[in-house]
């Protein structure tokens, strides 16, 4: 089958990433479909949150292809900071701008990168503040707010720039485990309404459930990749198999 | 005839001169105050530039500013110019150059270390929701740095202004030197006139300082965090 | 790497201030000449605007004091009027300084000839002299030092005074002090027959001080107040001794002391303790 029946948003071919010496991806291909949640998973080190931050352009890579909606990263009318608008980015830190409200926070990106206007981006910004239950919080700042309720704006921050794929960094792993699930439950929310979406996260019941596909890095390889379903319950390669058992208690 | 000695300050020719002194110490210190923070915060980005010998160029001239009195830089460009150069600069001139490469280079210290405390997630959450470089800056990293910066820079300021006393050196006429002036005029008659005279300036000194760094904390306040 | 880097810096520049430095001691600025100040139809005068009663500002801001009225008239003489004059306010520590960045052409602002201060700029003839003397109440006026023999004298430390006794006179017992008004206030505590200091200050001091009287009014060697010129500024020197002898001849010291310092020291004082006229000390 050709890439285009197949509806490919981000193709990543033989990605390559060093610092210095230490290689910390050696040749990634991965190919994530519209509507396709794709979670990573692995080891502390094995070079899933680099992976996420070279499709944003924050890292440079030195080998290998990523291509984005038909467009190749590097080539002559590929720009980052358009195609950053169409790639939803949350981060584990709590990144959201100290000195704005909630409100001005979700409309910094529509404003001025992508030049709509207050009235409908904000509309959009009302509504999506709905869907995670903070639309009381609007005219905060983020003092104001939980861990879990800023991560929460953050999520709602990149879907109101209406990307095309949204990239996950460990967006729990900073919180207290009891603001874990609300932040776990919107993500859910938004997998379900067919948002394109990379994953990298910790949490193997959430990735249980919300992914369409698991890819198992280690060592800055993927090491084993197949659907959600077959993964965890009989994982094809021994280092997964040890890798999911270090989560459980036996 | 001893008295309280207080009519010094009643004398409209003595506040009159004492108030045209203290002009010549606020027209240094805003001139200079204005043309730090402008050239400081440019001189602070360009600071934050990759090329080392840039930078160890500014942490020189930086040091050069912080090591050496200001009296002696004073001193260096008012008579050292003249007889090196054959070029008589002003007092004032001379003034206002000295505390404006002074509080440039202070400035410029404050916004480059300012600036890298923001956290590196700042800039790169700014980046992935598609700003330019230069939105990113004029949007985040700017408006946090005013605010970070405020108090130290406001202390900078009001250093600054007390410092302006060393100008007596290089020819200018300040308040402090509009005030010894009097007091030796009045020794004699009026011994007492140091105590009003410098009481007064003090008064002077204060109602401008304190303004400022209620104003520094106020604005802490309000920009907190 | 950037340690030594700024270190590098630090020296270079740090070589660069001493060669400065160095340039500003050795000088080069020209001064001007007699003709140019001619020409320019001003003459800058440094004067003193806080040393009463030599240079000091009256109350409406305005130059007076001993050394003015003797510029003053020096200027007159240059230009036919006394206004045709800069006055540049100084501080006592840059007279030398000032000249030498040739910021003025001529110092009128009690300039004490000393070896050193020859070494750097050119004395005109002097119109002053000044000596250390002794002042006591005037009912037990110490006349001579002989006054002071088994009796205590108050001095302050690091004075010309105190090294002259101290050198000249071992038997005469010395009380010291660090600041001026503390040994004041022991003289007016009856702790010492006498004070010792520059003469000028006590003349002014017994003035405003009633029961007291300088009863030697001069000692020692004798230091000569001069106006100076930028060195080598031969013509301007020339020029400003031949006025200061044509003073001389009308006794004009005589009536700046009557103008400026008589009102200040009192008619007690003997003015000829203290000006010279026509650079001839007597």
């Amino acid at each position: 089958m050709t890439a285009q029946k197949r509806d490919v948003i981000l193709d990543i071919k033989g990605l390559r990433k060093s610092y210095g010496d230490k290689i910390v991806l050696n040749g990634v291909d991965i190919c994530v479909e519209r509507g396709e949640a794709v979670v990573i998973i692995g080891p502390s080190g094995c070079g899933k949150t680099t992976l996420l931050r070279c499709v944003n352009g924050l890292e440079t890579h030195q080998g290998g292809t990523i291509t984005i909606d038909g467009r190749e990263a590097g080539s002559k009318n590929f720009d980052w900071i358009l195609v950053r608008q169409k790639v939803g980015m949350v981060f584990q830190s709590y990144d959201l701008f100290p000195h704005m409200t909630v409100l001005e926070n979700i409309l910094l990106g529509p404003l001025r990168a992508q030049k709509r206007t207050r009235e409908e981006a904000s509309g959009q910004a009302i509504r999506l503040l709905e869907r995670v239950g903070l639309a009381d919080r609007v005219n905060d700042f983020p003092r104001q707010l939980s861990g879990g309720q800023r991560q929460r704006i953050a999520i709602v921050r990149a879907l109101c720039m209406n990307p095309d794929i949204m990239l996950f960094d460990e967006v729990t792993a900073s919180l207290d485990p009891e603001m874990v699930r609300e932040v776990l439950d919107v993500i859910l929310g938004v997998a379900r309404q067919g948002m394109t979406m990379m994953i990298v996260t910790h949490e193997m019941g959430f990735a249980r459930v919300a992914a369409d596909k698991v890819i198992f890095m280690e060592g800055g390889v993927i090491a084993e990749e197949g659907p959600a379903k077959e993964f965890f319950t009989l994982p094809k390669t021994e280092r997964a198999r040890r890798f999911l058992n270090t989560f459980y208690f036996e | 005839m001893r008295n309280s000695g207080f009519d010094v300050l009643l004398s409209l020719n003595n506040l009159r001169r004492l108030m045209l002194g203290l002009g010549g110490t606020l027209e240094i210190a805003a001139v200079s105050v204005a043309v730090s923070v402008i050239l400081g915060v440019l001189c602070g980005f360009a600071m934050m530039s990759k090329n080392r010998a840039v930078y160890a160029l500014f942490r020189v001239y930086l040091e050069a500013f912080r090591i050496v009195p200001i009296l002696v830089w004073l001193f260096l460009f008012f008579f050292g110019s003249a007889i090196v150069f054959g070029a008589n600069l002003e007092g004032w001139f001379v003034s206002v150059l000295v505390f404006s490469l002074w509080g440039t280079a202070e400035m410029g210290d404050l916004v480059r270390g300012t600036v890298l405390s923001i956290p590196a997630h700042q800039w790169q959450s700014a980046e992935a929701i598609g700003l330019t470089p230069w939105q990113v800056r004029r949007f985040v990293i700017i408006p946090q740095t005013l605010r970070r910066i405020a108090p130290s820079a406001i202390n900078l300021v009001t250093r600054m202004v007390k410092t302006t006393s060393l100008v007596v050196f290089v020819g200018v006429t300040d308040i402090l030197r509009v005030g010894k002036q009097i007091i030796e005029f009045n020794m004699m008659k009026n011994p007492m006139a140091s105590f009003w005279i410098y009481g007064f300036i003090f008064l002077i000194y204060f109602l401008i300082c304190y303004p400022i760094s209620r104003f520094s904390k106020k604005l802490e306040e309000k920009w907190s965090y | 790497m950037r340690r030594t880097m700024v270190k590098f810096f630090g020296t270079t520049i740090l070589l660069g201030m001493i060669v400065l430095a160095g340039a500003i001691l050795t000088g080069t600025a020209d001064a001007r000449t007699l003709d140019e100040i001619k020409a320019a139809g001003r003459i800058r005068v440094a004067v003193f605007a806080d040393k009463p009663p030599f240079g000091y500002l009256d109350e409406e801001g305005k130059n007076v004091g001993f050394d003015l009225v003797i510029a003053k008239r020096v200027v007159k003489d240059l230009f036919g009027s006394e206004n045709a004059v800069e006055w540049v306010l100084l501080e006592p520590a840059n007279r030398v300084e000032y000249l030498e960045a040739d910021k003025i052409d001529v110092v009128f602002a009690n300039f004490t000839v000393t070896k050193e201060r020859a070494e750097k700029v050119d004395f005109a003839l002097p119109y002053m002299k000044v000596a250390i003397g002794v002042v006591s109440p005037e009912s037990a006026a110490v006349k001579d030092i002989a006054d002071l023999k088994g009796k205590k004298l108050i001095v302050v430390k690091g004075t010309t005074a105190e090294t002259f006794f101290a050198s000249n006179y071992p038997d005469v017992e010395l009380l010291k002090f660090d600041a001026i008004s503390e040994a004041f206030q022991a003289l007016t505590d009856g702790r010492g027959a006498g004070l010792s200091n520059d003469n000028t200050f006590l003349f002014a001091w017994a003035n405003t001080n009633k029961g007291y009287t300088v009863g030697i009014p001069s000692l020692g060697s004798l230091d000569t107040i001069a106006p100076a010129v930028r060195k080598g500024n031969k013509e301007l020197l020339e020029w400003l001794n031949e006025d200061i002898q044509k003073l001389g001849a009308e006794n004009f010291i005589h009536k700046a002391y009557d103008e400026a310092l008589a009102p200040y020291y009192g008619g007690t004082v003997n003015p000829n303790d203290l000006v010279i006229e026509g650079g001839v000390i007597k």
